[in-house]
């Protein structure tokens, strides 16, 4: 018994699996020191043999059940060992990736785009660089007429220049950086016949300097709604929709009457902001007015289309993205969209 | 337009306060601009009479003995200080404007207060001389401020489209049809039975459709009554003397600008015609103009000769105007082609109270009432005789009648507001109604802008008020044409989230470049250059977006010191193709700096790293990218490509030229363009193949010249269908190679969509690789 004592303190303290291998061996093997025992008990009587092999047994149980146990322990220790080597520090910052992100006049465009893509309007585009044709006269602004004073104007350089019409042919007339995304108004009814709806988003112009709340550069939404019996009522309900998902439930509209030569009757729309509990001024709508219509059609006319645009009825509305944007990040001066400057840039990447 | 609210409420007497009818206005589409408190004068000016004007020995001061309820003395260097004019004089202790009026003394004279200019007591602009009034106007020393009392102006926006609203009358005609009732002016003229002393001879009817000249004579020139300059001032005009300021008033009341000549000017009358070539005139404001031949004019005549006395709508001549001895003038009240006098003005570069009405147009029937109405005031004001009758050229034309459909007026704006109040309003509005389905509507003549129906219809709806049109929501099948139309607006928008989510960080620089760095960016000069640019350095279009995202680089660097920075802007470029205008939408990125990696490790940057976020940004959109050493003279000769996406070349990526980058202090920069939109991918869905995949491995040596995309053409050109992938893992030079050469490893992915293939089609496969490789001389490493 002093024998196993020993033996069992042995496993126990076995330093390794090797170790433990050999005290195996040393106890279990071919020639160990039990097994030998084993051997031994031929030569007994089989009273004793009885007696001897029943403690020998639970003997080499013993033993296994200790070599088993201080493997099992050598092994943990050995993983954990292992484990432990491959610890890292998770506190250490990982690859620098680049984290990039949107414009802001982006983001507040798409937020308008989805806005009305709900109510079913399209996005649709034009070009920058306008005829005066385009720009003006088939808005119902003639030359010479004081309205043209409400656009400061950009005119390109030199005369006899042609820019691409509608569905792409070639249009002669003095070229100007597009005031308005109104244009698009007439590009698109001459390409497309009503009814429709669209948003038109773009960049536009103005001939002014620039201050905290004035850019020469800027962007603008324009909707356009045409069919038959499309109303004011229509327009008004648009709008709405749109203080809606902007503002909230609390949001209301107001329209007052005003003139743009394009629209009759024309309106300027204010959104009720009722966290900022004041009135914005958005922008300008109106229905479209039956020149533009008239307007559109002699064009058509001219590219050997047939009349799209009698008896139909449209509204139109065109407003500020800067504005919108201004006021839902808390942005002061308008010229920090145009500025480039990362540090004003990156802070919208949360923005949705 | 400032609108002096005592003003308004003498024709709207019900008008309840300043802000209700900034309220009533909005609703009628005249916005305020902002609300202005005029005339707080202080209780120590009082107005006092000039006694006696002595100069002041060896300075242009004088010595003023006034009567202000007691007799005052004051110094003034005001030029029209002198005696037996009223004038507004402050009290020792007075405080006006802020300025602190005490007794003072000056050149050795005490100065008991001060006489003071309009732009001293703050009611007007002009600070050239005192403010002067009529000599009785008030019991002197009387406080002004009973005479002026404080008033509330407001700026009110007029559109263009509402001329007859650039005179009080018209917003009150406007406020009348909201139901406020209106009290116009009495007009009480006496006219006398004597003959017109001069003629009219309007040799160019189109310039002035309507001329008409009355004769006043017998005038007593001096300053104006104080009720007449207190609304001139509120006004913004400035007062000159009573026949003057008559003219202004009434074109403030009606917004019909008018004119008297000094009759001792015009020779034997007056002929409206073009200018001559050459021509001059020195108008009221003291310059002497060349006239263009479009210019219209009003010139005086005698026999066939003729002289300009006045730039017809615009501005009167300086010799021909009415001074303190006018005795007798012609009174020309007129209508002119709006597009001469706007032409005239901008050319002259010279807009009055007078061209702006004129090129906006005025009531084509309002030259007589206005002319009547000026002479009635000329008899109160001035003690004029007015002559009976008026020379009067031209045919004014009363507008035509507009056919009205109540129903339509409901259709379009979605209401349903009952006939007869829609009729009522049009008539309030001073329309007359005729006929009944459709109605023939006959506008005011003083309302240009009422032309067609829907004018009317937007006429009943701002009467009524915007607000009461409903909400609605239209519901209809766009017509099919129209299906479709914003996938390209979609695919922009997509393609600037997937840059977005790889790490680009969008910007916007502006379209306009400067022609003058075009060289710094190897660039040819731009185009398009602009008219009216606001500088210089904006003087042109861009044709790249890459300047600009350059020039965004170096301010974050300037201002933030950034180590890096990946950045993309989508934008429209503009380019020239014969006399065409050719816009197109660019993408460009950029990268700088020290690029991706472990912060305190190794990093990946420059030229790999920017192709690799094309790689990812096209693989994305389902696009294959291949790039092609290419010189473009804003790139580093060696660091430069062109783009091919899906083959079709589409711009450029590389490193900037060092010299440019040198040139613009900048440290070095990668960078890529490309014009969109990009090819849309060819999108077939394959089952993926379930059989197994054969992997080899394939090292081959070329020279260093070779390009890696040569080997890889020659790799998947030999190894037929069923390569699938493709991959280099190895790149190395160096010994045993020879030198000069590198050697390139791949992996080789083969796989049989419907079946497993054997071993010996895939060696068949690398052999005919391995020989076609070997037919470009090139060789194979074991």
């Amino acid at each position: 018994m002093r024998e196993l004592e020993e033996a069992l303190a042995a496993i126990a303290k076995a330093p390794d699996l090797e170790a433990l291998r050999a005290l195996k061996a040393r106890y279990l093997g071919k020639k160990g020191l039990l097994t030998e025992e084993m051997k031994a008990l031929a030569r007994l009587s089989l009273e004793e043999r009885k007696e001897r092999g029943r403690a020998l047994n639970a003997l080499k149980e013993a033993l296994e059940e200790a070599l088993a146990k201080r493997a099992r322990e050598l092994e943990e220790e050995a993983l954990r060992k292992a484990l432990e080597e491959e610890r890292q520090d998770v506190s250490l910052p990982g690859v620098r990736l680049f984290a990039g992100g949107l414009h802001p006049i982006t983001l507040m465009e798409r937020e308008l785009v989805q806005i009305f893509r709900a109510l079913g309007y399209q996005a649709v585009e034009g070009p920058e660089v306008e005829g005066e044709f385009f720009n003006f006269d088939a808005l119902n602004i003639p030359e010479h007429h004081p309205a043209r004073d409400m656009w400061d104007t950009f005119w390109l350089e030199g005369e006899g220049h042609s820019l691409p019409g509608p569905l792409g042919e070639e249009v002669r007339g003095r070229l100007l950086l597009r005031t308005h995304t109104s244009p698009m108004q007439v590009r698109y009814m001459v390409a497309h016949t009503p009814p429709f709806r669209i948003v038109v988003p773009g960049r536009v112009f103005r001939f002014e300097q620039t201050d905290a709340t004035h850019e020469a550069v800027f962007h603008q939404l324009e909707g356009l709604v045409v069919g038959e019996g499309i109303s004011m009522a229509h327009l008004k309900g648009a709008i709405y929709e749109l203080a809606q998902a902007l503002y909230g439930p609390h949001s209301r509209v107001r329209f007052q009457p005003v003139y743009f030569p394009f629209v009759e009757p024309g309106a300027q729309f204010a959104i009720w902001w009722p966290e900022g509990k004041k009135w914005l001024e958005l922008g300008g709508a109106g229905m479209v007015h039956p020149q533009v219509f008239q307007a559109v059609d002699a064009y058509r006319k001219t590219l050997g289309l047939p009349p799209a645009y009698e008896g139909v009825t449209g509204f139109a509305f065109g407003l500020g993205i800067e504005r919108l944007a201004m006021l839902r990040y808390g942005i002061p001066d308008i010229r920090y969209f145009f500025g480039g400057r990362l540090k004003f840039l990156e802070q919208f990447r949360g923005v949705l | 337009m400032r609108v002096p609210f005592t003003w308004l409420k003498e024709y709207v007497p019900e008008l309840e306060s300043p802000e209700v009818l900034e309220e009533r206005l909005a609703g009628l589409g005249f916005e305020t601009d902002r609300m202005e408190r005029v005339f707080q004068i202080p209780g120590g000016v009082v107005f006092a009479r000039v006694l006696e004007a002595h100069p002041i020995p060896g300075t242009g001061l004088k010595r003023l003995v006034l009567e202000a309820g007691q007799v005052v003395e004051v110094v003034s260097g005001a030029g029209n200080a002198r005696a037996g004019i009223g004038v507004a004089l402050a009290l020792p202790g007075t405080e006006v404007n802020g300025l602190k009026i005490g007794e003072r003394t000056i050149q050795g004279v005490v100065s008991h207060g001060m006489a003071l200019s309009p732009k001293e007591l703050g009611v007007g602009e002009y600070g050239g001389g005192l403010l002067e009034f009529p000599p009785e106007a008030l019991p002197a020393g009387t406080p002004l401020a009973e005479a002026w009392p404080e008033e509330v102006v407001l700026d009110i926006e007029v559109t263009p489209n509402r001329p007859d609203a650039l005179g009080i009358l018209g917003l009150a005609l406007d406020l009348h049809a909201l139901g406020y009732s209106l009290v116009l002016p009495e007009v009480r003229l006496e006219t006398e039975n004597v003959p017109i002393p001069f003629g009219l001879q309007v040799e160019d009817p189109k310039g002035a459709p309507h001329f008409t000249l009355s004769y006043a004579f017998g005038l007593q020139v001096g300053p104006s009554p104080l009720w007449l300059q207190r609304i001139l001032f509120a006004c913004g005009m400035r007062p000159i003397s009573n026949v003057v300021d008559i003219t202004n008033y009434v074109m403030l009341e009606r917004a019909q600008p008018m004119h008297a000549f000094d009759l001792r000017f015009i020779g034997e009358g007056i002929r409206v015609r073009r200018a001559r070539p050459g021509e001059r005139l020195r108008t009221l404001d003291g310059v002497e103009r060349e006239l263009h031949p479009e210019d219209l004019v009003i010139a005086g005549y005698r026999g066939e000769e003729s002289f300009p006395i006045g730039l017809a709508g615009v501005m009167g001549g300086a010799e021909s105007e009415v001074r303190e001895d006018t005795w007798a003038i012609a009174l020309e009240v007129a209508q002119f082609d709006p597009v001469s006098i706007r032409k005239t003005a901008r050319r002259q570069a010279l807009r009055t109270e007078a061209s702006y009405r004129f090129e906006r147009g005025v009531d084509p029937l309002g030259q007589i009432p206005a002319a009547q109405r000026a002479l009635a005031l000329l008899q109160e004001l001035a003690g004029a005789k007015v002559a009976e009758g008026f020379l009067d050229a031209g045919n004014p034309k009363a507008p035509d009648p507009i056919p009205f459909r109540p129903d339509y007026a409901n259709r379009l704006l979605g209401t349903q507001y009952p006939e007869r109040e829609q009729l009522a309003i049009l008539k309030r509005l001073g329309c007359q109604v005729a006929g009944e389905g459709p109605y023939q509507v006959t506008p005011p003549s003083r309302r240009l802008d009422l032309r067609l129906e829907e004018d009317l219809v937007e006429e009943v709806a701002r009467i009524q008020g915007y607000d009461t049109i409903p909400l609605a929501l239209p519901a209809f099948f766009p017509a099919p044409d129209n299906r479709g139309v914003e996938k390209p607006y979609q695919r922009e928008r997509r393609l600037r989230e997937v840059l977005a989510g790889l790490g680009f960080q969008e910007v916007y620089t502006y379209s306009f470049a400067d022609p003058a760095k075009a060289p710094l960016f190897r660039l040819p000069p731009p185009p398009w250059r602009l008219l009216n640019p606001l500088s210089p350095e904006r003087g042109a279009l861009r044709t790249h977006l890459f300047p600009g995202l350059l020039e965004a680089l170096r301010e974050n660097l300037a201002l933030d010191r950034p180590e890096r920075a990946l950045l993309f802007e989508v934008g429209r470029v503009f380019g020239k193709e014969g006399d065409q205008v050719v816009e197109a939408t660019h993408l460009a990125g950029l990268l700088f700096g020290e690029g991706v990696g472990l912060p305190h490790g190794e990093k990946l940057s420059g030229f790999p790293l920017l192709k690799g976020y094309l790689e990812a940004f096209l693989e994305q959109l389902g696009l294959g990218l291949r790039v092609e050493a290419h010189p473009f003279p804003f790139l580093h000769p060696g660091v430069s490509g062109k783009v091919l996406v899906e083959g079709e070349a589409k711009g450029f990526l590389g490193q900037l030229h060092p010299e440019v980058q040198r040139a613009l202090e900048l440290p070095p920069v990668w960078l890529f363009e490309l014009t969109l939109p990009l090819p849309e991918p060819a999108f077939r869905f394959q089952d993926p193949s379930r059989y197994p995949l054969a992997l080899r491995d394939l090292a081959v040596v070329v020279p260093q010249a070779v390009p890696y995309g040569a080997v890889e053409e020659v790799i998947r050109q030999a190894a037929g269908p069923c390569l699938e992938g493709l991959a280099l893992f190895d790149l190395y030079q160096g010994a045993p190679l020879p030198e000069g050469r590198k050697s390139l490893a791949f992996h080789l992915r083969f796989r049989h969509p419907q079946r497993t293939l054997t071993d010996e089609e895939v060696d068949q496969a690398v052999a005919s690789v391995v020989q076609a490789l070997r037919e470009r001389g090139w060789d194979i490493r074991a």
